[in-house]
């Protein structure tokens, strides 16, 4: 009886009041997010209405180094710790920066098709981002393929570190080498006057949305591993009662 | 040599389906995402409880 208390004490499944108060300041937030978008920021007198993919390309990219730094900082301190907490972040992260990092990818090529002329060119900026896509692809996929789930955390946790070397280099990719990629218009080494200030303004907005609903989407990955992990114990019991 | 550009295609107005197309994949990532993840913490959820209640009438609880 104290093993199906002890899986029944553990049933706390996320924090519904938590996650479901984030969930409604991201729909609120991307809701204004959209007017702003569709209706404040300014048209771009060369490039038309599908400048607008900007105010959504570049905070999904961001989020997408975002979602990777959290990975490596979960994957370092699982390393240190061995608590699997902060794999459980990583894993998350990970999951959810692949979705971003696709993302990524798919608005840019849909906006470079009119503005460049061409779905995909294999220039600096894309190749890097393809190539980090494939990195945390890998990532999910030593993690199934892993024989068991603690060789699988610290296989990952390893790609976590590992693999995070390429977000600076898809950073910097236009800055290094020849690209036609535009420069970028967030970090260090952001033009000062690439943007207008309504442009800015928005693309900050912009940027705080998509943090909620990065928040917002790593919990609920969160929570579903957890519940993984509880059924995973339960069959365990059911498995040892049965022997 | 002369190069013909009919001036609509030109126009800021011609790219719309690339910005519709943009945003339409955008929510349909993320929405599938977020319903791919729901949908699994909803039949996880059930497993739990049945397999809770098989666990509770097992043998060794009685």
């Amino acid at each position: 009886m104290a093993a199906t208390q002890g899986i029944k004490s553990s049933g706390g499944l996320g924090i519904p009041s938590l996650k479901t108060g984030m969930a409604a300041i991201a729909g609120v937030m991307m809701l204004v997010d959209l007017y702003f978008i569709f209706m404040v920021a300014p048209t771009d007198a060369v490039l038309g209405h599908v400048q607008r993919v900007f105010y959504f390309h570049v905070p999904i990219a961001i989020m997408s180094f975002l979602a990777f730094f959290v990975v490596f900082l979960g994957s370092l301190m699982y390393l240190i710790k061995r608590t699997p907490k902060w794999d459980a972040i990583a894993h998350a992260s990970a999951e959810v920066g692949v979705v971003f990092v696709t993302l990524a990818l798919l608005t840019g090529i849909i906006w470079a098709r009119p503005v460049w002329n061409t779905w995909w060119t294999w220039e600096p900026r894309l190749t890097t981002t393809l190539i980090l896509w494939l990195i945390y692809v890998a990532y999910l996929m030593v993690r199934s393929y892993a024989p068991t789930e603690s060789k699988a955390a610290i296989y990952a946790a390893v790609m976590g570190i590992i693999g995070f070397v390429d977000v600076p280099i898809v950073y910097y990719s236009v800055v290094w080498w020849r690209s036609i990629h535009p420069s970028p218009v967030v970090g260090p080494f952001a033009e000062s006057d690439a943007l207008t200030g309504t442009m800015s303004l928005i693309l900050l907005y912009s940027l705080i949305t998509f943090v909620f609903l990065f928040i917002y989407m790593v919990m609920e990955r969160m929570s579903l591993r957890k519940m993984e992990e509880e059924l995973g114990k339960i069959r365990f019991s059911l498995r040892r009662r049965r022997r | 040599m002369l190069e013909l550009i009919l001036l609509d295609t030109h126009l800021p107005s011609a790219n719309l389906p690339y910005l519709f197309a943009a945003f339409a994949i955008s929510w349909v990532v993320l929405f599938g995402y977020l319903f791919y993840v729901n949908r699994r913490q909803h039949e996880m959820r059930k497993e739990i409880t049945r397999l809770q209640h098989v666990l509770e009438q097992s043998p060794e609880n009685e």
